[in-house]
């Protein structure tokens, strides 16, 4: 077993240099010019720009600029932003938590949201709580995140007054952008159980297990449950994964403050450091996630152990 | 393993409650902060918090180039003069000034009595260190580089008397020292922060910087030792509020709940759609004003066929209704343009207005004049070539001109003219560089007619071509005549030769005068604006 994970250790190593040599390569090949961004075009003389091409080092080619973009990597120098000269890796950092904090959040909305109607609407099929619970689902697939977060912020902000709809500080603000993005999440999670407690409902075992004179309460919390919730638990990895890009959207929608923010940000600015960074930084995080996860399924499940 | 079957049905029936139950809890803590203020005594004062609609990212007058970034800056900093709105130039940190009769000199005797925030006396050594700073390419100066030509060096006469020397005259130079790019900065702040100067910035205005949190706020508080306020200001002396923050919100609707619903007492950037409901919420205000300098305007491209012919570009200037696409877009919240300056600059033409209907028939004329036929599908062909117009636009959709450019697509249609729009991040490279474009719209602040001169004058041997690609002796003349030009009224009439010339060649199509609107709560009193149309909170103060 010690060697499948280092296999996969060493695949996910593979995976980062991968999708970072891909962005560095689209960041180079697309037209504009870092100068650009810090120095006015229209006044700038040839000599300033060209002293500081030279600085920022864009005038070397393609190969010298990738190994010193990835030897500065290694050594934790993520370059500095050249909007405001600040050292991209502290910017980052920074702001992680805030988006961690999110994301943490809305995965909690979404699984209790998600696993309790999810359940209740298999339970009680076809009754108001099953419509109900449909219904939530399907608002939380087919809307998109900043219509939710927009409508959210006119309902319990503006008319209402309960929520703050800006801001970083403090849980009250953390309510409207996890309850938006928890929202979608619990979506999924609500279809995905009603249709696996359906499924195994209609399963053998469950008949034998009536025909034995168990309680429907027996069979359905500790049966079939049990049993919907594995592809549900696999889901929700999913969804955390799909949780950290949406807050691109809500960060921005919310004025929060977070990596999603600060890529989108960035990208607006042409703020190319700080693009490179933070998708550096969430690729070993994504991979970091997926590994974690793909271990721990060797550990818990002996059949993904062999088929490694 | 669920060993009380009993609770799950209903613990989760509580959990959902709890939900509800806890994000209700919040309401009370969430609104008491914002809105409901304690009532106050006589004492002017308040907490402001304004929201801003773009991103301040760097806060050294030197190095900034967006109007945003000075909207916040321009409360740290001061500079040697100002003006107010009706355009006389009046005293800040200088108390007056001689200018050398060859206007190549310029003297300024400084106020004895004014500290930075951090505690360094204002004096010729920090003026000398502020505009060399500029000059110095390590800083990467971007617009106050530019604005403060043609300085190239200085000279301290005594601690408080500072000799401007300029390599050419220029009568422009002085209304320059007027814009935030080029104020005096504290030399011990700019030293021990170095290029971290822009996020740590002192100055001499009346709010000191206390923190930025990026892409979040910025909080300024007042400056207490402040006694220098400018003609700008009722109020001389210390501002009256306790602390201003800017609020970064980008997201339209978000600024917009956020001031309704009292989060922020304040938020600029209203748009055009919402300024009625404005109107009609009596704990609201609504203050605009307009921005001085280019007004929003698109550049036609001589170079590309069929351009360079008068008759096709009259046939823009006379197909395109620019008053239905300003009233349609704007709702009358910003006035039409007419020239190639706003109306508040000197030397404003205002013989312009009206001077062009829309007449489509007209329009149709010229071009079937110089050759272009209708073709079956409507669309205008000469020789074979389809007339088509490259309409190139930046997202994103700032200010609805996005918008602009989908209307003129609508109606050049009508006369022939296939529009074809291209939304691209880099202009840069697009319009500058490889000039591949027909229609190309541009704004700028400024508070001189000057502002002329970088956009009409022919370039500079081996310079980049200017967005009009104006090439006239004539035009040229007036522009560096102007510079020159002591008498105010000479100086407004050569101005308006260059108006008239363009309008006569139909060089370019004004569009609008950009406003900035700001939205307020009741309780907010007393917010200006300079000439420009920035927001100053000298004599702002918040009372219910």
């Amino acid at each position: 077993m010690a060697r499948s994970i280092i296999e996969r250790i060493l695949t996910a190593l593979l995976v980062v240099f991968g999708s970072t040599f891909l962005v560095f390569t689209i960041l180079y090949v697309l037209p504009g010019d870092p100068v650009d961004t810090i120095l006015d075009p229209s006044v700038a003389t040839p000599e300033m720009i060209e002293k500081l091409r030279h600085e920022l080092g864009v005038d070397q080619p393609f190969h010298i600029q990738l190994f010193q973009y990835f030897s500065d990597l290694f050594q934790g120098n993520f370059g500095h932003s050249l909007v405001n000269s600040t050292p991209v890796l502290p910017q980052i950092l920074d702001q992680f938590p805030k988006t961690l904090a999110l994301t943490l959040a809305s995965a909690s909305i979404s699984i209790v949201l998600g696993l309790t109607l999810g359940v209740l609407s298999a339970i009680h099929r076809n009754k108001a709580i099953d419509i109900l619970a449909r219904i939530i689902g399907l608002f939380g697939i087919s809307m998109p995140t900043f219509w939710t977060g927009i409508l959210l912020i006119l309902i319990f902000s503006v008319h209402l007054g309960w929520f703050p709809s800006l801001g970083s500080d403090g849980w009250q603000t953390l309510i409207l952008p996890a309850f938006t993005l928890g929202v979608i999440g619990a979506g999924s999670i609500i279809r995905m159980v009603r249709n696996s407690m359906l499924e195994v409902i209609s399963e053998n075992f469950i008949t034998t297990l009536r025909s034995k004179g168990l309680s429907e309460r027996v069979i359905m919390y500790r049966h079939a449950l049990r049993n919907a919730l594995i592809p549900a638990l696999t889901m929700m990895g999913m969804i955390i994964g799909d949780m950290l890009a949406g807050t691109v959207i809500i960060e921005t929608v919310f004025s929060r403050q977070g990596i999603g923010r600060l890529i989108a940000d960035a990208i607006m600015a042409s703020d190319l450091p700080v693009v490179q960074g933070v998708i550096f930084f969430t690729a070993i995080l994504y991979i970091t996630i997926n590994l974690i996860v793909d271990i721990s399924y060797t550990i818990i499940d002996p059949r993904v152990r062999r088929s490694i | 393993m669920i060993t009380n079957n009993q609770s799950l049905s209903k613990s989760a029936l509580a959990l959902t409650t709890a939900i509800v139950v806890l994000t209700g809890c919040a309401s009370g803590t969430s609104q008491s902060g914002a809105s409901q203020a304690e009532p106050e005594d006589s004492t002017k004062g308040g907490d402001l918090t304004y929201a801003l609609a773009s991103i301040p990212a760097n806060l050294d007058p030197a190095r900034s180039g967006w109007a945003v970034e000075s909207r916040v800056y321009k409360q740290i900093f001061e500079g040697l003069v100002t003006k107010l709105p009706d355009n006389t130039i009046v005293p800040e940190l200088a108390t007056d000034w001689e200018i050398s009769d060859d206007g190549k000199t310029y003297t300024f005797h400084l106020r004895e009595d004014v500290t930075f925030h951090d505690g360094t006396p204002l004096n010729a050594e920090a003026v000398q260190y502020s505009f060399d700073r500029i000059l110095d390419p390590e800083t990467q100066a971007g617009n106050a580089f530019s604005r403060l030509q043609p300085y190239e060096s200085s000279e301290i006469i005594d601690d408080y008397t500072i000799e401007l020397h300029l390599s050419t005259p220029s009568v422009p130079f002085l209304d320059n020292l007027t814009q935030a790019n080029l104020s005096i900065v504290s030399p011990t702040a700019a030293e021990e922060y170095d290029d971290q100067f822009g996020q740590n910035p002192v100055g001499t205005g009346p709010f000191e910087f206390v923190s930025l949190q990026e892409n979040s706020n910025i909080k300024l508080k007042r400056y207490e030792d402040y006694d220098w306020g400018s003609d700008k200001y009722k109020n001389k002396g210390p501002a009256y509020l306790d602390t201003l923050t800017f609020n970064i919100i980008t997201e339209e609707s978000t600024r917009i709940g956020s001031l309704q619903s009292s989060q922020v007492l304040a938020a600029e950037a209203i748009p055009p759609q919402n300024i009625e409901a404005f109107e009609n919420d009596d704990s609201l205000e609504l203050l605009s004003q307009n921005i001085e300098g280019l007004p929003y305007t698109l550049f036609i491209n001589p170079d590309h066929e069929p351009w360079g012919e008068l008759e096709a570009r009259q046939a823009l200037q006379y197909g395109i209704d620019i008053d239905h696409i300003v009233e349609t877009l704007y709702f009358g919240t910003y006035d039409r343009a007419w020239s190639a300056i706003t109306p508040g600059l000197l030397g404003y033409d205002e013989s312009l207005e009206d001077a062009i209907e829309t007449d489509v028939e007209k329009a149709k004329e010229l071009l079937e004049d110089i050759g272009w036929e209708e073709g079956n599908d409507g669309i205008r062909t000469r020789d074979g070539e389809r007339l088509t117009l490259q309409y190139v636009d930046i997202t994103p959709n700032r200010e609805k001109r996005n918008d602009i450019a989908v209307m003129i697509q609508q109606q050049l249609k009508e006369i022939g003219i296939e529009v074809d729009i291209e939304l691209t991040k880099d202009v840069a490279t697009t319009i500058n560089t490889n000039g591949d474009y027909d229609l190309y719209g541009n704004s700028q602040v400024n508070g001189d007619p000057n502002a002329l001169i970088q956009f009409y004058h022919s370039p500079a041997e081996g310079a980049r071509d200017t967005l009009s690609k104006v090439n006239d002796p004539e035009i040229d003349q007036w522009l560096q005549d102007a510079v020159t030009e002591q008498d105010e009224d000479k100086r407004a009439e050569l101005y308006k030769n260059v108006q008239q010339f363009i309008h006569n060649e139909a060089i370019i199509l004004p569009i609008y005068v950009p406003n900035y609107t700001v939205g307020t709560q009741k309780s907010v009193h007393d917010i200006t604006f300079d000439y420009l149309g920035y927001p100053q909170f000298n004599d702002a103060y918040v009372q219910p």
